[in-house]
């Protein structure tokens, strides 16, 4: 059985619950587990209920998890929400028995068979290390303590973190980590069975949070240009990549609003930059207008939009996936955009490197659809070879003076119909041939018109650039067949993207150990959608679940729109709560749907 | 960041191109086509190496015209197009051609950002004081009073001061001249184009189809030059601040008389002042942190993600 550990600090907003999850997950990828981690906060700078959950193992891990294996409460409102979670064998650290703001029901607690430790956390960072804000490192350092974690690992990372703060703040750290230390040594007994099971070899893995992927992914790319403006979740993305793009000669422009952002990037991809935003829903809705621009003037843009919970405002910090209609079709008219969406933080690094590739192979824009939990969850990733990922970046074809001789030039036209819909690109500067782009209907030599006949030509041009999309990108569907071979009678199959694919993947992992025959596929290009591969997997199985986290369900909607598979296959799961899936639910939704009895 | 330019000087008809433009005869914007490719020709600007993006309206048509590289953008979203194009390409000389709809009402929260961040872009407003392509609405410069199609009893707002406004804002450079004045037109962009910064040219241009007030005829003799007559020094805010302030005066009858315009309409170059651009700073930036290859220590970034 594999090392499998989920550890959650749960508190208040402020009190360094992000911070506690984020040391314990450095430690545990330190020692050599794969790590993978879900944080969620309130909308709010300060005050609310705030988590951060770390899961960690000797083996790939797929999601999120189920629950928690230790729970460490820093307040009551931590343990009121958590109650109906904890389970039989799970820890609950407290803060008490004095000094917290609250006392769990520890007779009740016994019966259940959750093991409980009472350590004033409070009590300790004020009386004893005389700091209140060293509370989460007395409550990580316990963790370390209780579960077998070297310290020295911990104070490595203190180091790192804090010794740009002066010698004092690291001592302080220290010092509650000693405090920690002494108290559990003198007052717990250890009764639980948890513990880590001492370092494996180091593996050559870097650490990104969703955000930082996605900003790394555009410096690798060649992003020259990277206009925002500041929105929640997605404003991170800008912060990570700041200092990295103007290593690389490229700069992060704050605008003045997200149309001028989208303006921008057009005007920059215009002048030849690769170019790049990053919204989240209210955004995207502002940028519908320009979006089409770059579809009409065959200007390669990546926008990505780190989804939240909508409509309107909705719910900032929240996780949903519900801007799909609007990523693919929520401009007017018919223009031609490809979305993308990766499923965990390595696919929002090498998908944002695919959003510039595509942009600039096919010159349109492209969305990529990210979303809150995917922003803050932080993975180690096996270190990318950017000197490889460089030499396949896809370049646009611009036509450059040297390469024409002026004879030339007349017949040379900026939207020159093709039989791939592709045509060369003119560059300020660059090339010899002076254009307009023009988000008016226009003539291979970008001239305005509007007769019927060239209207079509033209509208059939720009459309046959995104028909082959699927057929040239296999790799952007991904098959999860287990020991299926394609074309095989499955039990049922499963269709899941974005954040969900990756929690759809570990619930089909399970039952398929337990012997059901799952196709499954988790497409990375969701518009145009992949039709041929969806198709393929229908006839696998009589029924396909398609869990997403949105009230309507966009790409379930799309598959009964774009495909030919038959209406009555296509089994919706939705969930709208504000919170990703977990795999149980999808696991139990499969059962039901197989007619199995589903254990409590 | 120099501009890219030839070696010789091309005759300013090289700098139209064969699209014939869409105007009403009479049209006040022809003076700018007229007047822009002069200024071209007299900075020996390479066609292939000049950008100006635009609007939506009628003047907003105008880089189709031109043998220049250009975006026809949405509406109201031509200066935040030419920042991006300042990002990415900034040795090539932008120009904004634009309607006062465009830039003062759709387009209105890019101005001013625009103009304090000073790009160095030329904004070239064709200012007819209403909407044209629409046919007939008033726009934030139309005249109290003046009735377009939605508000047929008359424009019950006052009209917007965009010169005082534009200095206001931070633009480094604000003049106004007039599209029946082909030669003070020309050298007003042409000193817009020279100037390091942003710059801002508020054109007078007449709509002889459907402003029948603010004519070629209304403007004959209702000129006066702030520099030649007035003797207005541009570098002096206080006194420009002054000025702009009475742009407006002659919408007035009860103004006819009033200093410093007595009821005229003033062009010339309001304000100037020499400012760091913002391509400037950020190339500074780019100096103080990017390798001169262009290729950063990959290794070296990637340490800092390692647990």
């Amino acid at each position: 059985m594999a090392f499998d550990l989920t550890v959650k600090y749960a508190g208040e907003g402020g009190e360094g619950v992000i911070s506690a999850g984020d040391f314990t997950m450095r430690a545990a990828s330190n020692l050599g587990y794969e790590v993978v981690t879900f944080k969620s906060f309130p909308a709010e700078i300060k005050g609310g209920y705030a988590l951060s959950q770390v899961r960690m193992s000797d083996e790939k891990i797929l999601s999120q998890g189920d629950g928690f294996d230790i729970l460490v409460a820093f307040n009551g409102e931590a343990y009121e929400v958590n109650k109906p979670l904890l389970r039989k064998g799970n820890v609950l650290i407290w803060d008490g028995p004095e000094g917290g703001d609250f006392e769990p029901d520890l007779e009740e607690l016994e019966k259940m068979g959750v093991f409980v430790y009472a350590v004033p956390m409070s009590k300790l960072a004020k009386e004893e290390v005389g700091a209140y804000i060293t509370k989460n490192i007395i409550a990580v350092a316990s963790v370390f303590e209780l579960f077998g974690f070297p310290i020295e690992v911990l104070k490595e990372e203190i180091v790192k973190k804090f010794s740009k703060k002066g010698e004092d703040v690291v001592n302080l750290n220290f010092k509650a980590i000693e405090v920690a230390q002494n108290y559990i040594k003198e007052h717990i007994k250890k009764v639980d069975p948890y513990k880590v099971p001492g370092p494996l070899p180091k593996k050559d893995v870097i650490i990104l949070e969703g955000n930082e992927a996605i900003a790394l992914g555009a410096a690798v790319a060649g992003c020259k240009v990277f206009a925002a403006y500041p929105i929640t979740p997605a404003t991170t993305v800008g912060n990570y990549l700041a200092p990295i793009i103007l290593k690389t000669g490229g700069f992060v422009y704050q605008s003045e609003d997200e149309i001028s952002s989208m303006a921008a990037i057009i005007g920059a991809s215009f002048a030849g930059a690769k170019a790049m935003t990053a919204t989240s829903g209210p955004g995207i809705s502002l940028m519908q207008e320009l979006i089409g621009l770059a579809s009409m003037t065959e200007l390669p843009t990546v926008i990505v939009d780190v989804q939240r919970a909508g409509p309107s405002t909705g719910m900032p910090t929240k996780h949903e996936q519900a801007d799909l209609f609007a990523a693919a079709l929520g401009g007017h008219g018919d223009d031609q955009r490809i979305v993308i969406a990766p499923k965990n933080v390595e696919e929002n690094f090498y998908l944002t490197i695919e959003a510039f590739n595509l942009a600039e192979k096919y010159q349109l824009p492209v969305l990529m659809l990210t979303d809150g939990s995917l922003s803050l969850r932080a993975e180690a990733i096996p270190t990318p070879d950017i000197k490889k990922i460089k030499e396949n970046l896809v370049e646009r074809p611009v036509v450059r003076k040297e390469d024409v001789k002026p004879e030339e030039l007349e017949n040379l036209f900026r939207y020159a119909i093709t039989e791939s819909g592709i045509s060369p690109v003119f560059v300020p500067g660059e090339s010899p041939k002076p254009y307009t782009a023009t988000g008016l209907e226009h003539a291979e030599n970008s001239r305005p018109r509007t007769t019927p006949n060239e209207r079509t030509v033209m509208m059939d041009k720009r459309f046959r650039k995104i028909a082959r999309v699927e057929e040239e990108n296999p790799h952007l569907v991904e098959w999860d067949l287990g020991d299926l071979q394609e074309g095989d009678k499955a039990d049922i199959a499963v269709v899941a993207w974005g954040l969900t694919a990756s929690i759809a993947q570990e619930a089909v992992k399970r039952l398929r150990d337990k012997g059901y025959k799952i196709a499954a596929l988790y497409p990375k290009i969701l518009y145009p959608v992949p039709k041929n591969a969806l198709e393929k997997l229908a006839s696998m199985a009589d029924k396909i679940l398609v869990p997403e986290a949105s009230y309507l369900g966009h790409f379930a909607r799309f598959m009964k729109m774009f495909t030919n598979i038959p209406q009555e296959k296509i089994v919706q799961f939705n969930i709208y709560r504000g919170e990703p899936f977990i795999p149980k639910e999808i696991e139990e939704k499969i059962l039901e749907l197989l007619g199995e009895k589903v254990s409590a | 960041m120099e501009y890219i330019r030839l070696q010789e000087k091309l005759p300013p008809k090289e700098y139209r191109s064969d699209i014939e433009p869409t105007w009403c005869p009479g049209c006040g914007d022809f003076g700018v086509v007229t007047a822009l490719t002069k200024a071209f020709s007299e900075e020996k600007l390479d066609p292939a190496a000049i950008t100006m993006t635009s609007g939506i309206g009628c003047s907003s048509r105008l880089p189709l015209w031109m043998n220049a590289f250009g975006v026809h953008t949405a509406h109201g979203r031509a200066l935040p197009a030419a920042v991006g194009i300042r990002l990415a390409k900034p040795e090539t000389p932008t120009i904004v051609t634009a309607g006062d709809g465009d830039i003062f009402s759709i387009g209105m929260e890019h101005f001013p950002h625009t103009a304090r961040k000073n790009f160095d872009i030329t904004l070239v407003v064709m200012d007819n004081r209403m909407y044209a392509l629409t046919k007939n609405q008033t726009s934030p410069t139309s005249r109290y009073g003046y009735k377009g199609s939605l508000n047929p009893y008359g424009n019950i707002e006052d009209p917007f001061n965009v010169i005082k406004f534009a200095i206001a804002s931070g633009a480094t450079f604000v003049a106004q001249s007039y599209a029946g004045n082909p030669k003070h037109l020309a050298e007003t962009i042409q000193k817009a184009i020279e100037h390091k910064g942003f710059s801002f040219v508020n054109v007078l241009s007449p709509c002889p189809t459907f402003n029948k007030i603010d004519t070629f005829k209304y403007y004959k003799g209702r000129l006066i030059d702030i520099n030649k007559e007035l003797g207005h020094d541009p570098s002096d805010m206080k006194a420009a601040l002054e000025l702009a302030s009475h742009a407006l005066d002659a919408d007035y009858p009860e103004l006819e008389d009033a200093e410093p315009f007595k009821g005229k309409r003033p062009i010339g170059i309001f304000y100037q002042v020499q400012k760091e651009t913002f391509e400037e700073r950020v190339a500074k930036l780019k100096e103080k942190y990017a390798p001169p290859s262009g290729e950063p220590d990959w290794d070296e970034i990637l340490a800092q993600y390692r647990p």
